[in-house]
């Protein structure tokens, strides 16, 4: 695993580093694909986006410390922030998400055996009207009940065991 | 100047100073700061220096202040209180520091401050010099609001380096430490990770904070979240006696302040607890490097020479000092004149100018340098760097060449203070046959947001003089960059060099400053990071390198060795030292020189006695007695007059400032340098060290003397004239071989040095570095182990591939367990197969 030499980034690294006078404004999008590959921003990744950006490795780190987009903790191949601040609540995303956990047998923050699934909660994502909603690796999942999460968390299981079989 | 009014007085401050110094400077106002500090940008983090802040309101038509029903000009106060960091001071400026509501925003901001700080004062190192302490003593509230134990515990251990640690607890996020390596070391290894309440300091690089300025950031630090291996649970800073002292360890000559403490573990004698910044800033300002900070161990070392020793067969013996002198007052009389000294660049002018007596009385004129390798002091002395220079006051317009010296590991002070000369707008220009540090700035075009200016010369090794000669021809572009700079400062090593080509080198830099008008000025000249704290010492009472030479090619009948490692150093040591009769050695450990003296003699350290140092800036400075003797060794002035007494020359002088009057009187050079003279202080900005310690940090002011600095014979109006350069041959491996290129390391094992054993996790093991192609050719892989023969010797040691010049292997000096060439030499490598390294 790396995102230097690798083929599948060689052209999106290039392009975000193109876009800047300076190589070291590059690194928020580098991090971004540093997180791709490794499911987290990874010390491996921090030091291959340093190297990128010709910056140290601490600065890089600070940046990823920073925002929380970036996760500093290894996470599972979906990543699912679900909303429940208040306009949410109403719509019942405490309950959607209590139930979630349960279903999934995992704490708040935790990643399912399988590593499949890392669930938590996360403020506000202006999608207020669409609640019970959900957001998987930063892609909004919308009108969620329970039996559409369910089915779709057994889709990702089939497709885990084709692909292991 | 411009007017501004604070608390309701008028105050002249200078034009767009900043509003916290000028109110200290001006109107002796103490606004409160915990991240603001004046040698550093402001941020205002900390809002501890709010202050109401109002301008006068100005008639748009006539231009003119408003006038109310008094007469006095109409003031529009902010309607929320500003941080005094972040202002500039402007005309019409007015500002309120002493308002309830600014009293009261203070308070709060301290009481906010101390939800998240775990008060545990009573075993903090910083307790009873911390600004945190001192600020809410006079601003914060007298008791606490919190009821239940909710405050956050945090771990209080955190290594940053080896030499620094983290008590996350106690940090109160005002990024100094941060800004410090990020603005002034220029080595963004400190950062902030996470956020709000979960903010912490980090580090990310391999290896962690591993500076050679880190422990500075432990004095900027105000709280105790930041401490010291060293001084970590040593002592409390009240039981400290701070006594002046100067580093005895390199060319800089930085003022530093020994904390010493009458301590149980030493037989309830004083010993140094700690050393500290001592405010000089001519010469470090208010910072050290780790090495002066963490190296005065060998001061109190075990392995100290502790009796006088005298030769018998094989082995020395404890003899008394009385015996010594008459017998080495024998051994003089029937040598007569064919007497010598050899003396190293630590050792004090005092003990310099008893020796130089001594050689004369007997007819002597052979005084020599250890190690031979620098030429062109005599330059430094004639167009160095003039009386006043500050290396601060480079900047926009001026220009600093550094060439053939890797300053970071030479001299650090110099290459902090150049990195930012090179910040505020100097054009930086490095010279060097191989990477080096102070490279890596000069390449830079932009920092921190700021455009810098600089450019990289690399040469062949050894090429330096001649890059130096034709640098008009070569580089004209730079050469015309730095003729025409404002002010000029040229830096010239001898790395790579021979003493000749360090001499041709140093005539070439001394002519290119002739010609475009840069001597004879203050910030403008020469300066050379000659080995030791007393190299231009040495150079003003006759000892010199070539003097050395004759003395290593014609061995005397005695030759006195004073503060010298020639055994430890040389490896041809052996072939010269042997042929002898009578070696004297002074020294404070006994080592590979002592193998072969007659007599072995303790001198005391720079800790135990008074002295004088001339630093590279040819600045001569005093330090004071610390501690109390080691054995029973003495000052090496003090034996050298024993000596003389015996011969019936001279009665020994009192002090040594008894002998420094005599200097003064004799040397012209030193005129004026009396002890007296050496201590005169000045008000110094910024202030540190007093009770305003949280504005500058807990470096001390100075108290023991700015030092005076010699003129130049260009600064006393003498014109100098260019002289012809004799470019001499250039050192060559042999057809075959390799040429070893001997460079040097700020830690390494020298005696000096290894007692810091908190240091050594970053000594490096014994290395060499090799061009890829040269190892792929020896078959040598990285941490390959591997001999290196050159002359009759062979050293072993690990190989490193790290883009050296092809045929070059570099080969630093004092890291292995025996003595490596001190100048290029041709020599082969080979891979050895069996594990022969610690």
């Amino acid at each position: 695993m790396a995102i230097i030499n690798n083929d599948k980034y060689t052209q999106r690294i290039n392009w975000h580093l193109s876009k800047y006078p300076d190589k070291r404004s590059a690194v928020m999008p580098l991090l971004y694909i540093a997180q791709e590959e490794y499911g987290w921003v990874s010390p491996e990744g921090i030091n291959e986006v340093a190297q990128l950006c010709d910056m140290d490795p601490t600065q890089v780190k600070s940046i990823a410390g920073f925002y929380t987009m970036y996760s500093e903790k290894p996470k599972g191949k979906y990543w699912l922030q679900v909303c429940n601040d208040l306009a949410c609540a109403l719509r019942g995303a405490d309950e959607f998400h209590h139930d979630l956990l349960h279903h999934l047998g995992i704490e708040e923050g935790g990643t399912t055996d399988d590593g499949l699934f890392t669930v938590e909660h996360v403020m506000c994502l202006a999608a207020c009207d669409k609640a019970p909603m959900l957001q998987c690796n930063f892609h909004f999942m919308e009108n969620l009940d329970m039996a559409k999460m369910k089915a779709w968390i057994e889709e990702k299981r089939a497709e885990l065991e084709k692909e292991n079989s | 100047m411009v007017k501004i009014v604070i608390d309701g007085k008028d105050y002249e401050v200078p034009a767009g100073a900043n509003l916290v110094d000028a109110a200290k400077n001006a109107a002796g106002n103490d606004i409160p700061v915990f991240c603001y500090h004046p040698k550093m940008e402001p941020v205002g983090m900390c809002r501890m220096c709010i202050v109401e802040l109002g301008m006068e309101e100005i008639d748009r038509e006539t231009k003119q202040p408003v006038l109310d029903d008094k007469g006095q000009p109409k003031v529009r106060w902010m309607p929320k209180l500003q941080t005094a960091c972040t202002q500039k001071v402007t005309p019409g400026m007015h500002v309120r520091t002493a308002t309830k509501l600014v009293e009261d925003a203070r308070q709060n901001v301290i009481e906010f401050l101390l939800t998240s700080h775990p008060l545990d004062c009573p075993i903090c190192d910083k307790g009873g010099e911390c600004p945190l302490q001192n600020l809410t003593m006079a601003h914060g509230p007298g008791g606490s609001r919190m009821v239940f134990n909710d405050k956050l515990k945090l771990d209080k251990h955190v290594p940053l380096g080896d030499l620094i640690y983290l008590d996350e607890e106690r940090c109160i996020q005002c990024a100094r430490c941060v800004r410090f390596q990020d603005e002034i070391v220029g080595d963004d290894v400190l950062a902030f990770h996470e956020r709000g309440r979960s903010l912490q300091i980090i580090t990310n690089s391999d290896p962690g904070f591993d500076t050679y300025f880190s422990g500075n950031t432990t004095d900027i630090c105000p709280v105790g979240a930041l401490t010291t291996a060293d001084f970590r649970f040593g002592a409390r800073p009240w039981e400290l006696t701070e006594v002046p002292s100067i580093c005895p360890h390199d060319a800089a000559g930085s003022n530093i302040s020994l904390s010493t403490r009458l301590d149980r573990d030493a037989g309830g004698k004083a010993v140094i607890k700690r050393v500290m910044p001592r405010q000089n800033e001519y010469v470090n300002e208010i910072w050290i490097s780790d090495k002066t900070r963490f190296g005065h161990h060998f001061t109190r070392s075990e392995d100290r020479l502790l009796h006088p020793m005298l030769r018998r067969g094989d082995t020395l013996a404890p003899t008394t000092w009385k015996d010594v002198f008459a017998r080495v007052a024998g051994d003089l009389k029937a040598a007569g004149s064919d007497v010598a000294v050899i003396a190293g660049g630590a050792i004090t002018n005092e003990d310099l100018w008893e020796l130089k007596q001594l050689a004369a009385g007997l007819g002597s004129e052979r005084l020599g340098t250890w190690t031979p390798t620098y030429g062109g002091a005599d330059l430094v002395a004639k167009v160095g760097v003039g009386k006043g220079t500050n290396l601060k006051d480079l900047g926009k317009g001026d220009a600093v060449l550094v060439i053939a010296s890797d300053l970071e590991e030479e001299v650090p002070m110099w290459r902090l203070r150049l990195k930012q000369a090179q910040d505020r707008g100097a054009y930086l220009v490095v010279a060097n046959a191989r990477h080096t540090r102070l490279e890596d700035f000069a390449t830079q075009k932009e920092r921190n947001g700021k455009p810098v200016s600089g450019a990289t010369i690399r040469y062949n090794v050894g090429e330096a003089a001649h890059v130096m000669h034709e640098l008009k021809t070569r580089y004209p572009e730079i050469a015309e960059k730095l003729a025409g700079a404002t002010n000029l400062v040229i830096v010239a090593g001898a790395e790579g060099l021979t003493l000749d080509g360090s001499k041709a080198l140093m005539q070439a830099a001394a002519n290119f400053l002739i010609s475009s008008g840069h001597v004879g000025k203050a910030n403008n000249g020469l300066m050379s990071p000659l080995p030791g704290a007393n190299g231009m010492g040495l150079h003003y009472m006759g000892f010199t390198p070539e003097n050395t030479q004759h003395i290593m090619a014609n061995p005397p009948k005695v030759l006195i060795v004073a503060q010298a490692e020639p055994g430890e150093d040389d490896p041809t040591a052996a072939a010269w030292l042997s042929k002898v009769e009578t070696v004297i050695t002074l020294s404070l450990f006994p080592d590979k020189t002592t193998h072969y003296a007659t007599y072995a003699l303790p001198i005391q350290s720079f800790a135990e006695r008074d002295g004088t140092f001339v630093n590279g800036e040819r600045r001569v400075q005093r330090f004071y007695t610390a501690q109390g003797p080691m054995g029973e060794a003495l000052p090496a002035w003090k034996i050298v007059a024993g000596m003389r007494e015996a011969l019936g020359q001279a009665k020994p002088k009192v002090s040594a400032a008894a002998v420094m009057l005599e200097i003064s009187n004799k040397v012209p050079a030193f005129a004026g340098c009396t002890y007296k003279d050496l201590a005169k202080v000045e008000k110094q900005f910024p202030d540190v060290g007093g009770a305003d310690l949280y504005y500058g940090g807990t470096a001390y002011d100075n108290k023991g003397g700015l030092g005076v600095q010699i003129a130049t014979s260009a600064d006393a109006g003498e014109t100098p004239a260019v002289a012809d350069v004799t470019l001499p041959a250039v050192p060559k491996a042999k057809d075959g071989e390799l040429l070893l290129l001997p460079t040097t390391r700020l830690y390494n094992r020298s005696h000096v040095f290894k007692p810091s054993v908190l240091v050594h996790p970053r000594v490096l093991l014994p290395y060499v570095e090799l061009n890829e192609a040269d190892a792929h050719k020896l078959g040598v892989q990285p941490g390959d182990v591997v001999e290196i023969a050159f002359g009759d010797d062979t050293v072993r040691v690990r190989a490193g591939i790290n883009g050296t010049p092809a045929g070059v292997a570099v080969l630093p000096r004092e890291l292995a367990d025996k003595a490596t060439p001190f100048l290029p030499t041709s020599g082969t490598i080979k891979k050895v197969t069996e594990p022969v390294l610690a």
